[in-house]
């Protein structure tokens, strides 16, 4: 292609014969069609939201093959589990999962007090259920933005990351963070709820209701967006089954599974409220349903907020610094904001944990967008991994 | 036309002109864009560099010129650096033959619209070009969906402005303006609201501008066509872009709101301040609508601009020849 | 609970070697078997048959070699079910389940990164979470000091034993009563 390789006037070029690919491309390349492209998208791409590589192999503007290549975001919190004591680790998972930070929280703190037969008291139990709903709402709303954003419209994003900075404001106060809070502790929480949180929760329940009702008039009834969603990326139930997807891809593909009905974790069965399904499994449907859990998760907020029981947030006798896990062997899963986000928890009796699983809900869900994205448009394809809502720090973990 | 001296003179200086107006364009559509779009996203947009962040795109154009150009290897040279240029100039020459009053034409020629239709297709090359030039996948794919969409978009688009010259008589877009009064009911656009409304889909997709941006979709293709251009390689893709879609607005101006005629008093002022506000629309929906698909972008063209422009030239010939 | 005692059964079928049912509550496990290593595949389409899926692959170093654990769950009726197989720590070599979870793929090449437990079967067994250039062995601990015993870690407390073989593995003594740790920092 270049036969006019005149002089390089600024002295930047490069050696056409030296240059023979990476490993996951020539990997990837091996069995490649005649005609097609190989691209890769990121891991510096606008839309993989971090560093997410997609190798695909193109014919035209139809993906022929898709392979994620993850790593880029590894940083070993399973390893480092196993040099740090409990309560050290408290703050690596809100750096797991920055967007649900709370549920992460939520699964070690969990899996530590299952392990120890740890009882958290009753107001302690309603926080945790109030700040893990909280956080999934932000959660959603983010990726809702971030989605329309991969589909070409900026706008929504700030308008989602208004409300998002209310519920960071809110959590911000017993949390002490707005990004990767850590607000469990073993036995309870960190902090009581003041004034201020209840009434600003108290009146974002209210207002995001309003302003749900103008996405949808602005956004989802969108004839542009609908039509570069509907039927794009069906993800029926046996896909997800053989991929081991969870959370909203799977409630989306028509299955009542949550984490937060079917095994009850927290006080959440004291709540009434709607685990919605459906109401279709393509990206329309996963849209539709994760607007509709922000509504679900509204209304656990308000009965929690409103049955508050008083009471001291945390056990009198609470684990300190110090304190060693019994041995034992312990699988605790609470649902995410993108499927079930699992600690499988071993220990020796020791100071630090001897071995610590994390179930990362985005690694399995990102693990089927290989079959999804087979044979769709490039654009559908970059529709389907927003659908799948990733974060890919939980993903690498 | 004789090319005498002083007609040679007329056009120098109306170049001139015209690349002054190119650029101040340029640098107020992008303050123009940032504050609408700051405005919709409800955020402040630019406000720190002098008063309500006015000088803001100066500091950006300097920025622009300061850049490093960085170059990608193995690039094809000649072309890689034709295209930004490509991309520019011959937008130049498409202002000529726009009137801003009744004699306050560059170059005013009969077959006006006939010259802008023709040269504006060498944009597309010079996108093909920067595409092809660059060595990068991406900038392939920009490339390749920017002459399908130029190709679809440029015949709806000719079949709507045939309409009015059907109705005119004339390809001469000063005679075209004469033609229409100065009160918005004398306009083209109330004899031909289809037309008008097919030109102005067609714009978009002509112009690259979301929510037919595909060319350079952001999400996709990073940034298309000019993913490997920095500095003033992409000053200049940049600065054709708004020159390009001041262009469509002056012909969208002339062609269906009366040009420079205008309630009260004509003038070069209400070919402005129409250009301006089909400008301000284009920025406004780029804002509020996602990008549609390109499957779906060429199925509007083919589907439902194209039958509905050709039937609306059949209509207007059979009522111009006949009634 | 009788699909409980449905999948007790379909471990036996395939000849597990150790089983039990923990209590949900504290283990968040409701069955767990320790299957013999060629077993796994056919465990696992006789739970695909049952609209099971598989959750997590996690793997457990231990004295006794690799403990690779899958957790499947049931997309009809909740619940957690471990199966468990032991690799030998010199070449620990492993059936794939790529074949009927596809999912599999990456979570076993994951584990190979790790701990390289090799699979047997799996289309792609290239690094995924290290770089493709990591040489040297897998990021293990370090003294085999550190190691624990299964016994010891209460993996199969409270299982079965069906191969007397595998009778090491459980903790003599039921382990102790789930209770507040008072361990406290002095």
């Amino acid at each position: 292609m270049n036969s006019l390789n005149f002089i390089n006037p600024f002295g930047v070029s490069e050696d056409p014969g030296s240059y023979v690919g990476d490993f996951y491309t020539d990997n990837f390349a091996k069995g490649a069609g005649e005609g097609t492209l190989i691209l890769n998208l990121g891991p510096q791409h606008p839309s993989t939201h971090g560093v997410l590589r997609v190798i695909v192999e193109l014919e035209g503007e139809y993906v022929v093959r898709a392979e994620p290549v993850l790593g880029y975001l590894h940083r070993m919190h399973e390893k480092m589990a196993e040099v740090k004591t409990p309560w050290q680790y408290i703050p690596n998972m809100g750096r797991v999962d920055y967007l649900h930070p709370i549920a992460w929280n939520w699964a070690q703190v969990g899996a530590c007090e299952r392990l120890a037969g740890i009882e958290v008291p009753e107001r302690a139990e309603y926080l945790r259920v109030v700040s893990c709903e909280l956080n999934r709402i932000s959660s959603h709303l983010m990726w809702w933005g971030a989605f329309v954003m991969d589909l070409g419209g900026v706008t929504p994003i700030l308008y989602a990351f208004e409300e998002r900075e209310k519920i960071n404001d809110i959590l911000q106060i017993v949390t002490g963070s707005r990004l990767t809070m850590s607000y469990f502790r073993f036995g309870g929480v960190s902090a009581d709820v003041d004034d201020r949180f209840v009434r600003l929760t108290k009146e974002f329940v209210p207002y995001l209701r309003e302003r749900l009702k103008m996405y949808k008039a602005l956004v989802t009834d969108n004839v542009i967006l609908r039509r570069r969603l509907e039927g794009v990326g069906p993800m029926d139930a046996d896909l997800c089954r053989r991929h081991g997807a969870t959370g909203p891809i799977l409630r989306a593909a028509g299955l009542k599974r949550d984490t937060r009905t079917d095994a009850p974790y927290g006080v959440y069965h004291k709540f009434q409220y709607n685990v919605p399904t459906g109401p279709s499994d393509d990206c329309l449907g996963r849209y539709m349903l994760r607007l509709a859990e922000i509504e679900a998760s509204l209304d656990i907020v308000e009965q929690a907020m409103g049955s508050l029981p008083p009471g001291p947030v945390r056990i009198d006798k609470a684990p300190k610094a110090g304190w060693k896990l019994p041995a034992g062997e312990t699988y605790f899963a609470v649902e995410g904001a993108r499927g079930q986000v699992g600690v499988h928890l071993v220990s020796d009796g020791g100071k630090n944990h001897y071995r610590v699983k994390l179930r990362a809900p985005g690694f399995s869900n990102l693990s089927l967008f290989a079959e999804a994205a087979r044979g769709v448009l490039l654009a559908d394809a970059i529709a389907i991994l927003g659908s799948l809502d990733l974060v890919i720090p939980e993903v690498d973990r | 036309m004789d090319l005498s001296i002083a007609n040679f003179a007329q056009i120098i200086i109306a170049c001139l002109l015209v690349i002054a107006l190119m650029v101040g364009n340029a640098v107020v559509m992008v303050y123009v864009e940032r504050k609408a779009c700051g405005f919709i996203q409800r955020r402040p947009g630019p406000y720190e560099v002098g008063p309500r962040g006015i000088l803001q795109a100066v500091c950006d154009s300097m920025k622009l010129l300061g850049k490093q150009i960085y170059v990608p290897g193995n690039i094809d040279w000649i072309l890689y650096f034709l295209a930004p240029v490509l991309a520019f100039f011959p937008v130049l020459l498409l202002y000529l033959p726009i009137p801003f009053g009744r004699h306050l034409t560059a170059m005013n020629v009969d077959e006006g619209i006939l010259l802008i239709l023709a040269f504006s297709g060498l944009g597309v090359v010079s996108n093909i070009l920067a595409g092809w030039a660059s060595n990068n996948k991406y900038g392939i794919l920009g490339a390749a969906r920017a002459v399908s969409q130029a190709v679809a978009y440029e015949i709806p688009m000719i079949m709507a402005l045939l309409a009015i010259v059907f109705l005119t008589g004339s390809l001469s877009l000063t005679e075209i303006v004469e033609r229409q009064g100065s009160w918005p009911w004398q306009w083209n656009i109330v004899v031909q609201p289809l037309a008008f409304f097919i030109y102005l889909v067609s714009l978009v997709g002509e112009t690259n501008r979301a929510p037919f941006d595909l060319p350079e979709a952001e999400s996709e293709l990073t940034a298309g066509f000019h993913t490997e251009y920095s500095g003033m390689g992409f000053a200049l893709f940049f600065l054709s872009e708004y020159a390009n879609m001041l262009l469509v607005s002056f012909v969208c101006a002339a062609f269906f709101l009366g040009g420079y005629k205008g309630p009260f008093m004509d003038g070069f002022w209400w070919m402005f301040i129409k250009a301006y506000a089909v400008m301000v629309f284009i920025v406004w929906i780029r804002w509020t609508f996602p990008r549609v698909r390109f499957d779906q972008l060429l199925n509007i063209n083919w589907r439902w601009l194209l039958p509905l422009s050709i039937l609306n030239l059949w209509v207007t010939a059979v009522i111009v020849r006949f009634i | 609970m009788t699909s409980i005692d449905h999948l007790e059964q379909i471990f036996r079928q395939v000849g597990a070697r150790l089983v039990s049912k923990p209590d949900f509550k504290t283990r968040g496990i409701c069955c767990s078997g320790l299957v013999p290593a060629k077993a796994i595949v056919d465990l696992a389409k006789l739970l695909a048959a049952e609209d099971h899926t598989l959750l997590d692959v996690s793997v457990l170093e231990a004295k006794e070699g690799f403990l690779i654990t899958y957790h499947f769950d049931s997309f009809s009726e909740p619940g957690r079910l471990a199966a468990r197989v032991l690799a030998p720590r010199e070449n620990p070599v492993v059936p794939s389940l790529h074949s009927v979870f596809q999912g599999a793929e990456w979570h076993e090449r994951e584990s190979h990164d790790f701990y390289g437990v090799r699979f047997d079967g799996n289309p792609n067994l290239v690094p995924l979470l290290l770089p493709e250039d990591f040489s040297g062995p897998p990021p293990l601990r370090k003294a085999p000091g550190d190691l624990a015993g299964l016994a010891d870690l209460g993996v199969f407390d409270g299982s079965e034993i069906l191969d007397p073989s595998c009778a090491s593995l459980v903790p003599a003594r039921p382990a102790p009563p789930a209770a507040v740790s008072e361990a406290r920092d002095a």
